[in-house]
C-alpha cells in the first residue's frame, strides 16, 4: 500500500516538474485595473505583441477594477506573491507600497538607459520618488474638472464658465430652474468619487500650511475649522444631486452624462476618451474647479496625478520584466495607447494631431499650464483618514451622520495615525 | 511477527497523519497566530511587528463600526433562521407533498438554481434590480401603483442592509430546502399512513411527524445558517461596495477585511477575527446544547 502510495507521488511530482523544465518560457506576471474597454483589448494587444517579439517569454496578465485593485495589490504585496510589472497610483499609495520593500528601485534602469528616462515629462516622475529614489514611471497623467454639456448649457442661457464657488451655484439653480431636477450628480457609491471633491474643496479652502501639516502622518490633526465649512459645502453640493447620489457608482453616472441626460458632472481627463468614443458623443466643454471667494489655497492648481508602473524586486526573472516594462512605456506603444483608449500619457510627444482629438489635446495643454498639481486626497492623506471622510461624506449624503461626527470620526483616526507614525 | 504487529500500530496512523497534518497546518496553525496577531500592531507593507496587549481590543470596545457591524449581522442571523430554515422546512415539506409529485423536480430544480450560481454574478443581477436609474424593482412598484415604495434600495443607510439581507434570503434558500428534502424522503412512509388512517390532516401531519423527524436537519440547517451570517462578506462587500453607504451595511467580516487590507491594520482587523471566531464557536455549542444533538 505504501509503496504504491509512494510510487504515484513520486511519478506525479516528476511529471509536474518535467512539465516545467520542458515549456523553457520565463513568465512574467502583470497586474493592472482595466479589465474593461477599451484598455483591456489595447493590454491584450501590448502583451501579444511583446509575446510575439520574445518568443521565450510569457506574460500573465490579470486586472481588477479600481477599488479591488487598491485592495488586492495590497494584499499581494504583503505577501511573498509581487507581480513582476503592476500598476500604482503616486504619493501616498506608491509610498506605502515602496514601504514594503519588494518594489524595485530604477534608479539603476534609468542611469543606463538615458533615452528612456528623458522620454517622460518629468514633472510627473517626480509623484514616484521618494529620497531621491524613482520606484515607477508614469502611464498617464490626469486632471480632474468640470466637464458640462455646452448644448444645455446654452439652452439655460449660461453663457459663462463658472470661476467662482458662487458661479457655480448660480448656474445649478439656473439649471434647476431650466427644468433639470438634477443639474449636478456623482456616483457616491464610490468612496474614491467623493474623495476627489473633498480633496479639491480642501485645498481650495485651506491654507497650504495646514494641509501640509494635516496631510502629514506624523502631524495630522484635522482640527482646522476650514474642514467643516468645506463638508458642508460638499453637502451643498449633494443637495443638487437628487435622491439617488449615493446608490450610483461614478461609471453610471459618466454614462448619464454621455447618453445626454446630465448637464455637469466632475470627470477626469482621462475620462474624455469614454465621451470621445461614445456613439452619441455630446458637445462638452470643461473648466477647473471655482475658487472660493474665502478660500486661503491657490485656485490656480488641478487636482489629479499620473499613474504608472512599478516592477517588483523579488521578480525570479528580472531582466525579462525590465525588458516588459520599457515595451509597455515605449513611444510607439504610449502613441497606440493614445490612439485606442484616447487618455493624456506623460511621454513627450505621444499625444498629437494624429492620433487624438481636440480636446485631448486641450487636456494636455491644462496639465502643462496650470501652476501645479494635488495629488487625489486618499493618496495624499493616509488612508485611514481618508475613509473617515468618504464614508462619512455617505453618511451625510443619506443623513445618517452630521457632519460633527464625520469632523470627530477624521479626527480620531489622525490620532491614530499621529500615534502610529511616532512609534 | 514483529514487523506485523508494527504494522498495525503504524498504519493507522499513517491513514490519520494526512487529516491531522491538514487539520495542523490550515486551521489549528492560523488560529493560534491569528490569536497572536492580535495583540499586535502592523501593517502589510513592513515585516516589522510592535506588541501593543491589548491595545487593540481597546479600539474594538471604542469603535462604533463593530456595534453596526454586529447589528447587521444579527439581522442577518434572524433573517436567516426566519426565512432559510422556517421557510425553507415549508418548501421542502410542500414540494415533498404527495400532491405535488409530478411537478415538484420543476420546482426543486427552480429552488436551487441560486445556489449554483456565482455569488458575484448574483450581486451583479441583484444591483441591476435594485439599482434606481431603471431598476426593475422601482419599476415594477411604480407599474403596480406603489411608485411611493420606489427608492434607492442600496443608496440609503435605512434600507441597504435589509436589500443586502434579500439577496442572501433568495440565494440559499434552496440550499436549506434540499437538505430538508433529504430528511423528509428518510421518514418512513409508514408514520404518515398511520396518521392518515387516524385521521390527521395535512397541517397535523406536517407538525406532528415532519417537524419532529427532521428536527436533526432543523439543528443542522439552523447552525449553518446563523454561523453564515456571522461570516457573511459577499452580498455587502459588492452589492453596497464594503457596507455603504456610509458603513450602514456594514458586517463584521466586511469590516474585518476593510481594516486589514483598505486600512492597513492587520493587528486591529486579526482582533476582530478573533472576535467573529468567539461568536461563532460560541453559537454552535449553545445550539449544540439547545438541541442536545446526537443523543438520539
Amino acid at each position: 500500500m505504501f509503496k504504491k502510495l509512494l510510487a504515484v507521488s513520486v511519478l506525479l511530482a516528476m511529471t509536474v516538474s518535467f512539465a516545467a523544465a520542458q515549456s523553457g518560457k520565463v513568465t512574467i506576471r502583470f497586474f493592472h485595473r482595466w479589465p474593461m474597454e477599451p484598455r483591456y483589448s489595447y493590454f491584450n494587444q501590448v502583451v501579444a505583441e511583446f509575446e510575439k517579439q520574445n518568443p521565450n517569454i510569457k506574460i500573465e496578465m490579470d486586472s481588477v477594477v479600481n477599488d479591488a485593485y487598491k485592495e488586492k495589490i495590497r494584499v499581494l504585496i504583503s505577501s511573498n506573491d509581487v507581480p513582476d510589472v503592476f500598476l500604482s497610483w503616486s504619493d501616498s499609495f506608491a509610498a506605502n507600497l515602496v514601504k514594503s520593500g519588494k518594489v524595485k528601485s530604477l534608479n539603476d534602469m534609468l542611469a543606463k538607459d538615458k533615452a528612456f528616462a528623458s522620454s517622460f515629462i518629468q514633472s510627473q516622475i517626480k509623484p514616484f520618488s521618494f529620497d531621491g529614489v524613482t520606484y515607477g514611471m508614469p502611464l498617464t497623467i490626469d486632471g480632474k474638472v468640470f466637464v458640462y454639456n455646452k448644448e444645455m448649457f446654452a439652452k439655460a442661457g449660461i453663457t459663462k464658465d463658472p470661476k467662482t464657488w458662487d458661479e457655480l451655484l448660480k448656474a445649478l439653480d439656473t439649471l434647476k430652474a431650466k427644468g433639470y431636477a438634477v443639474p449636478l450628480l456623482e456616483g457616491l457609491s464610490d468612496a474614491w468619487a467623493i474623495s476627489h471633491y473633498q480633496g479639491t474643496m480642501f485645498q481650495r479652502y485651506l491654507p497650504a500650511e495646514v494641509l501640509a501639516k494635516d496631510y502629514a502622518e506624523a502631524t495630522g490633526e484635522f482640527t482646522n475649522p476650514g474642514y467643516k465649512v468645506v463638508l458642508e459645502r460638499f453637502q451643498k453640493l449633494v443637495s443638487y444631486m437628487g435622491p439617488n447620489a449615493t446608490s450610483l457608482s461614478h461609471t453610471e453616472v459618466r454614462n448619464q452624462f454621455i447618453a445626454g441626460k446630465l448637464p455637469l458632472i466632475y470627470l477626469q481627463l482621462a475620462e474624455f476618451s469614454y465621451i470621445n468614443n461614445a456613439k452619441s458623443k455630446p458637445d462638452f466643454g470643461y473648466f477647473n474647479f471655482p475658487a472660493f471667494a474665502d478660500g486661503k489655497g491657490d485656485p490656480g492648481l488641478l487636482t489629479g496625478a499620473p499613474e504608472g508602473f512599478m516592477m517588483s524586486n523579488t521578480s525570479k526573472n528580472p531582466e525579462a520584466a525590465e525588458k516588459f516594462y520599457k515595451f509597455l512605456l515605449s513611444k510607439e506603444n504610449m502613441i497606440k495607447f493614445v490612439k485606442d483608449v484616447g487618455a493624456p500619457v506623460a511621454v513627450i510627444g505621444a499625444v498629437n494631431k494624429d492620433n487624438s482629438y481636440p480636446a485631448l489635446m486641450g487636456a494636455i495643454d491644462l496639465i502643462l499650464s496650470v501652476k501645479g498639481s494635488m495629488p487625489w486626497f486618499d493618496n495624499a492623506v493616509n488612508i485611514k483618514v481618508a475613509d473617515a471622510f468618504m464614508r462619512g461624506s455617505q453618511a451625510i449624503a443619506t443623513g445618517d451622520k452630521t457632519i460633527d461626527q464625520v469632523m470627530a470620526d477624521a479626527q480620531a483616526a489622525a490620532k491614530v495615525v499621529r500615534s502610529e507614525a511616532k512609534k | 511477527m514483529i514487523s506485523r504487529r508494527l504494522r498495525s500500530t503504524v498504519e493507522p496512523i499513517g491513514f490519520v497523519l494526512p487529516c491531522v497534518l491538514m487539520l495542523g497546518i490550515f486551521v489549528y496553525y492560523p488560529l493560534v497566530q491569528n490569536v497572536i496577531y492580535s495583540f499586535f500592531r502592523f501593517s502589510a507593507f513592513s515585516p516589522e511587528k510592535i506588541f501593543i496587549g491589548l491595545e487593540n481590543y481597546r479600539m474594538l470596545l471604542k469603535d462604533g463600526v463593530v456595534l453596526t457591524a454586529l447589528r447587521n449581522n444579527v439581522r442577518y442571523a434572524i433573517v436567516s433562521v426566519i426565512v432559510q430554515v422556517c421557510w425553507g422546512l415549508v418548501l421542502a415539506a410542500v414540494l415533498e407533498d404527495k400532491a405535488l409529485r409530478r411537478v415538484s423536480p420543476f420546482f426543486r430544480t427552480t429552488f436551487f438554481l441560486p445556489v449554483v450560481i456565482s455569488i458575484s454574478v448574483i450581486c451583479l443581477l441583484f444591483g441591476f434590480i435594485y439599482s434606481p436609474i431603471d431598476g426593475i424593482l422601482n419599476n415594477f412598484l411604480t407599474l403596480v401603483g406603489l411608485g411611493s415604495w420606489a427608492r434607492p434600495w442600496l443608496g440609503s443607510g435605512k434600507t441597504a442592509i435589509w436589500a443586502t439581507i434579500a439577496v442572501s434570503q433568495w440565494q440559499s434558500v434552496g440550499y436549506v430546502m434540499m437538505l430538508f428534502i433529504v430528511a423528509i424522503q428518510k421518514i418512513p412512509e409508514e408514520l404518515y399512513e398511520a396518521a392518515e388512517i387516524d385521521g390527521a390532516g395535512k397541517l397535523r401531519r406536517f407538525f406532528v411527524i415532519t417537524l419532529p423527524q427532521v428536527k436533526e436537519m432543523f439543528f443542522v440547517t439552523s447552525v449553518i445558517t446563523v454561523t453564515g451570517s456571522f461570516l457573511v462578506f459577499n452580498e455587502p462587500y459588492i452589492l453596497t461596495k464594503g457596507g455603504g453607504p456610509g458603513t450602514s451595511s456594514m458586517t463584521l467580516a466586511v469590516h474585518m477585511y476593510q481594516s486589514g487590507f483598505f486600512k492597513d491594520m492587520m493587528g486591529y482587523a486579526s482582533t476582530i477575527a478573533v472576535v467573529i471566531f468567539l461568536i461563532s464557536a460560541a453559537l454552535s455549542v449553545v445550539q449544540l446544547k439547545a438541541f442536545k444533538s446526537g443523543e438520539d
